[in-house]
């Protein structure tokens, strides 16, 4: 009978003092078995910071995302904050993923961020409201189209809307819809947000 | 006239607006995609789940589904998918296996080597003896090779059930009358059991996936079966179920998801790789991080 | 009689995250004749052009899990047929420096957003080879 019962391999386990510092070593592959048992740790936050502002490795990057996104404290959140300005698209693109899950820990940073200078980074924030609740992420993104310039961050939180948007939102739809009217592509997407919002909740 | 209200429960027509939103949410969660035609399906399934939520109108359910209270998200995607467990279920991942993956795999071993194949989770058993009454019958090389299945599950009581490998005749609606006969042999109820040297050769043990310490010892898997569970997870669980996976599979080894299931809403870690009979998922073989 | 039939419509796979987007991109190509698929990151990019042809790509650089720059990549050292797929690259990114990654992660060619109409067309003909 070519079926053989295996048995498990190496024994596993770790503590948590030896894998903050393997969180340094020169091996890409102690970093990563660090990185993924540290994610009930709350004391490696400081840990897991200094270890994501250095690695270059994306697998690795990853992995200490996921352990700051399982501790998900407001720590964890401005250890995260710093890659949404990064030059690189997935460690910008795994840094939304792991705030977006965290909606009552990012929620103090909100406003700031719909504010910053950058317009990368407001376009970027926008995301994190869609799973904050529909009042809170209605008032946050329309208090951001009143006052945005940018097209596409406008674009952005119009997207968002149109998932989680109240009909508190339209007033601000409508206005931005006239401040754009000219634009390519605002005009289209206020207009199948403004419906949708509409055909939600006026019956 | 009738009051249109009077007896109309709170939900009885969901507007176009509101399935749209539904089913984009749905898409960009699950990767799951709803045409125009299941328009009526969509309908009664939406509303059973307002329903079963007690929830007063599509807004409200809306809310909690995009909270995942209760593990809504679960309650719906099980209400939109069929989820019974039945031997030689997705037979064509079976088939991929025998007819691409294996051939892969062995190209890097001696004869006489060792193949290594997880089932996670594995619940009540199909799955594991699955794998290894299509290898029996399907895979020329079958003799050639040590062939290691592991099945693991966070349910004890299901582990249980699967070591027994005792089953009803709807389990065992896939398999030949032939198949059946030289693999089984009936026993009380009308139910059959597998084999002894099949349930003997097959490990089972308790695992939670997204647990690192817990799957730490599990090591150099070859093909990993995690069909039908990733698509539950929470952003967090799955991120650590797809890192835990990657690490448990050897460079090059693949991973066949449930039919639902895409890596696309789970994890960039793997490269997408397509055979004829089916798309899987491959640890790169080189690993560059 | 002969029928030679019509010609089959170019496919054209859309892939970004915002779901408005894709409408947009999808109603302009629906309306020009063109066969629409749409995919949410170049994941679910890459299983959709291993499944199907396509004439033609359209892929937004910021997406979640698989950003279009990695997505690009990983379609031209692909095997096959799929290597070659036209790409239109489009991006919230004026400066020079990400048109510049995108011609050597493999685009034919860089937009930038918001995209007009015709504008869109037009590049999108060109590069799937088809006509109006």
């Amino acid at each position: 009978m070519p079926l053989v019962k295996g048995s498990k391999s190496q024994p596993g386990g770790g503590g948590s003092a030896p894998d903050r510092a393997a969180l340094d070593s020169p091996d890409a592959e102690s970093r990563w078995t660090a990185a993924r048992a540290l994610g009930d740790d709350v004391d490696a936050v400081p840990a897991l910071a200094a270890a994501l502002g250095r690695e270059d490795v994306p697998r690795v990057r990853g992995a200490i995302i996921t352990a700051l996104m399982r501790i998900g404290d407001p720590a964890s959140v401005e250890a995260i904050l710093p890659s949404m300005r990064s030059p690189d698209a997935g460690l910008r693109a795994t840094a939304i993923e792991a705030l977006q899950a965290l909606p009552e820990a990012v929620a103090p940073f909100m406003a700031r961020l719909l504010d910053d200078r950058d317009s990368d980074v407001r376009l970027l924030a926008t995301e994190l409201a869609r799973n904050m609740n529909a009042s809170q992420a209605t008032r946050l993104l329309c208090d951001l189209i009143e006052r945005e310039q940018h097209p596409n961050v406008c674009a952005a939180a119009i997207d968002v809307l149109t998932e989680v948007g109240t009909p508190a939102a339209l007033p601000s739809l409508e206005n931005c819809a006239l401040r754009f009217a000219s634009t390519p592509f605002l005009p289209f997407a206020i207009s199948v947000a403004i419906a949708r919002i509409s055909g939600a909740e006026g019956r | 006239m009738d009051d249109p209200k009077v007896g109309a429960s709170p939900a009885d027509r969901i507007t176009p607006e509101e399935v749209q939103r539904f089913c984009e949410f749905l898409y960009r969660r699950t990767g799951m995609s709803l045409t125009e035609g299941k328009r009526y399906f969509i309908d009664r399934r939406l509303q059973e789940r307002i329903a079963a939520t007690g929830s007063l109108s599509f807004q409200a359910y809306f809310s909690l589904l995009r909270a995942d209270a209760d593990h809504e998200i679960e309650h719906l995607i099980n209400s939109f998918t069929v989820n019974e467990t039945y031997f030689y279920r997705e037979d064509h991942q079976l088939r991929c296996m025998t007819e691409s993956l294996l051939g892969a795999i062995v190209s890097r071993k001696k004869p006489g080597g060792t193949v290594r194949i997880w089932s996670i989770p594995c619940s009540t058993g199909e799955e594991p003896y699955s794998i290894a009454l299509w290898l029996m019958e399907n895979w020329p090389k079958v003799d050639d090779y040590n062939i290691e299945i592991a099945g693991s599950d966070i349910d004890t009581r299901a582990l249980k059930a699967a070591a027994a490998g005792i089953y009803g005749d709807r389990a065992l609606m896939r398999l030949s009358r032939d198949v059946i006969d030289r693999y089984f042999r009936p026993v009380a109820d009308g139910n059959h059991q597998i084999d002894e040297g099949l349930r003997n050769s097959i490990e089972f043990t308790r695992a939670n996936l997204v647990d690192p310490r817990d799957v730490a010892q599990y090591r150099d898997f070859d093909l990993i079966f995690c069909r039908n569970v990733l698509i539950y997870f929470d952003d967090a669980s799955r991120r650590q179920a797809a890192e835990n996976l990657y690490d448990c599979l050897r460079p090059g080894g693949y991973i066949c998801l449930g039919h639902s299931e895409s890596m696309s809403r789970i994890s960039p870690l793997f490269r997408v790789a397509r055979f004829p009979d089916a798309i899987v998922y491959q640890r790169p073989e080189a690993d560059n991080g | 009689m002969d029928d030679i039939g019509t010609p089959p419509k170019a496919r054209v796979l859309v892939i970004d995250d915002s779901s408005l987007v894709r409408l947009y991109y999808r109603s302009t190509l629906e309306k020009a004749g063109f066969v629409v698929e749409q995919a949410i990151n170049g994941i679910e990019a890459m299983e959709k052009v291993l499944s199907e042809p396509f004439d033609l790509v359209l892929v937004d650089v910021n997406m979640p899990r698989m950003d279009g720059f990695t997505f690009l990549r990983t379609l031209r050292t692909s095997a096959g047929d799929v290597a070659t797929i036209p790409a239109l690259m489009i991006s919230t990114e004026s400066e020079t420096e990400d048109a510049t990654e995108a011609r050597a992660a493999g685009a034919n060619f860089y937009l930038v957003k918001p995209v007009a109409e015709n504008e869109l067309l037009r590049h999108v003909c060109v590069l799937a080879g088809a006509t109006l």
